[in-house]
């Protein structure tokens, strides 16, 4: 191969790398303004949902490799030590022979991925859509409750606004909307409620903070 | 003869498409005012599936509203709804006034806008969209050159309305809306000549001085 055709090449390469989308999930989000739960709880985030990314396979749509690891870790960061009364990070998953130190232990997974991007559909926004699989377990290992969680985000195209800064800021969208979702929800999965209902020697006066919180969810 | 198509294309770039606005205004209570201290806050309704309301818009509106008067304090959208997070995101946000106090049984959601001393939440909804568009214009370049040659234009429609909601006496005191259309133009003669019509930013003003007008700030000086 001599000099020229190794410089087209290298041009035509890096033009199709150019078609590509890549992403890297990155922005600011808040700490929920919540009353915790008077329960500890454990964090098992499995490598691939460390180092979860997207990558598109169909032919028919723009090629986007998203990375979402980071920001979905951040957003259970932020989340879970508010929602809880003391948070662990583990490493694996507690069995009958190697309990937790905690009450509970969450694993959470990515289950489905989609988005639609204005091109695609009639409409000047970005969406997303994140399924999560949320397996809640006991300190000996026990399945509590497998509770799928939604989150969903969009933003309006603006002047000036690559397609990525306006994907990141749906999927930023969709991770606030998981976090308000884990805060709000965790005490509506019945499985999760009977199981803390069933807790002894926890305050159970009407003013907790938790039962603060049912009542203003509605 | 250069400097004259020099000063032309000057004067068509700044030349802007004509927008109509008109806006409706709709009192629900005549005991409307603000004094020093009390803020207000501008938030966006993002519920519904098929549009958002823009968030350049809402801080427009904030914009005009906190502009050339020293009684109206606008908190900015971000920093309120992060502060109350996760109480104003779209799926938990409260639709009417009477759900408020149900975030308000909430010590710490209430002790939170309490420390912004908020007088209005003002909701904004609606959106800005192309409703039409027409004709056509073609670019090429060659070794004498590039140039475009075409025509194009295209309509745009705004559809806002902001419910005035008054926080301490927790009632809605009034809707306004804004509904602001203009066409623009693309000639194109060698170099395209964009003269477009400010549809959304033309919209914001207008909504934000009324509601201006409506919070009647001049009235609160004198108190």
């Amino acid at each position: 191969m001599n000099l020229v055709t190794k410089v087209v090449l290298l041009a035509l390469l890096s033009t199709l790398w150019g078609c590509t989308n890549n992403l890297h999930v990155k922005g600011d989000l808040p700490t929920p303004l919540i009353s915790p739960i008077p329960q500890s709880m454990g964090v098992f985030y499995d490598d691939e949902f460390r180092n979860y990314v997207y990558t598109e396979q169909s032919e028919d749509r723009g090629k986007w490799i998203i990375d979402n690891g980071d920001a979905q870790v951040q957003l259970f960061e932020q989340v879970i030590p508010k929602l809880f009364k003391r948070v662990e990070v583990i490493t694996s998953l507690p069995t009958a022979e190697l309990p937790a130190t905690t009450d509970l232990v969450i694993h959470p997974k990515v289950t489905d991925f989609q988005y639609s991007v204005p091109r695609e559909t009639r409409f000047k926004i970005f969406e997303v859509w994140i399924k999560y699989n949320l397996t809640v377990y006991d300190a000996q290992g026990r399945l509590v409750a497998d509770w799928i969680a939604t989150a969903y985000g969009k933003t309006p195209t603006a002047f000036m606004q690559s397609n990525e800064e306006a994907m990141n800021a749906a999927i930023i969208v969709a991770l606030r909307d998981l976090g308000a979702n884990l805060s709000i929800g965790a005490l509506r999965v019945p499985e999760i409620k009977a199981w803390l209902d069933k807790r002894p020697a926890q305050p159970s006066s009407s003013a907790t903070p938790a039962n603060q919180q049912a009542r203003a969810e509605g | 003869m250069p400097i004259n198509l020099v000063r032309l294309a000057l004067i068509l770039l700044t030349v802007q498409g004509c927008t109509s606005v008109t806006i409706d205004e709709y009192h629900a209570s005549q005991d409307v005012g603000i004094t020093h201290g009390e803020r207000v806050v501008v938030l966006g309704r993002r519920h519904s599936s098929d549009y958002e309301t823009e968030p350049d818009l809402v801080s427009c509106i904030g914009d005009v509203l906190d502009d050339q008067n020293d009684v109206i304090e606008v908190i900015p959208e971000r920093q309120f709804i992060d502060a109350l997070y996760p109480w104003f995101e779209p799926r938990t946000a409260p639709m009417r006034v009477k759900d408020m106090n149900r975030l308000l049984s909430r010590e710490d959601i209430a002790k939170t806008i309490n420390s912004y001393n908020i007088r209005y939440i003002i909701w904004v909804d609606g959106k800005t969209e192309t409703t039409s568009s027409s004709g056509s214009i073609g670019c090429s370049i060659g070794a004498g050159g590039a140039g475009c040659f075409g025509f194009g234009t295209w309509d745009k429609e705004s559809d806002y309305e902001a419910s005035v909601w008054d926080y301490q006496e927790l009632e809605n005191i009034g809707q306004i809306s804004a509904d602001a259309s203009g066409t623009s133009y693309m000639p194109a003669i060698v170099v395209p000549i964009p003269i477009i019509a400010q549809v959304q930013k033309n919209a914001c003003k207008a909504m934000g001085l009324q509601l201006r007008n409506f919070l009647n700030p001049q009235a609160a000086v004198v108190n």
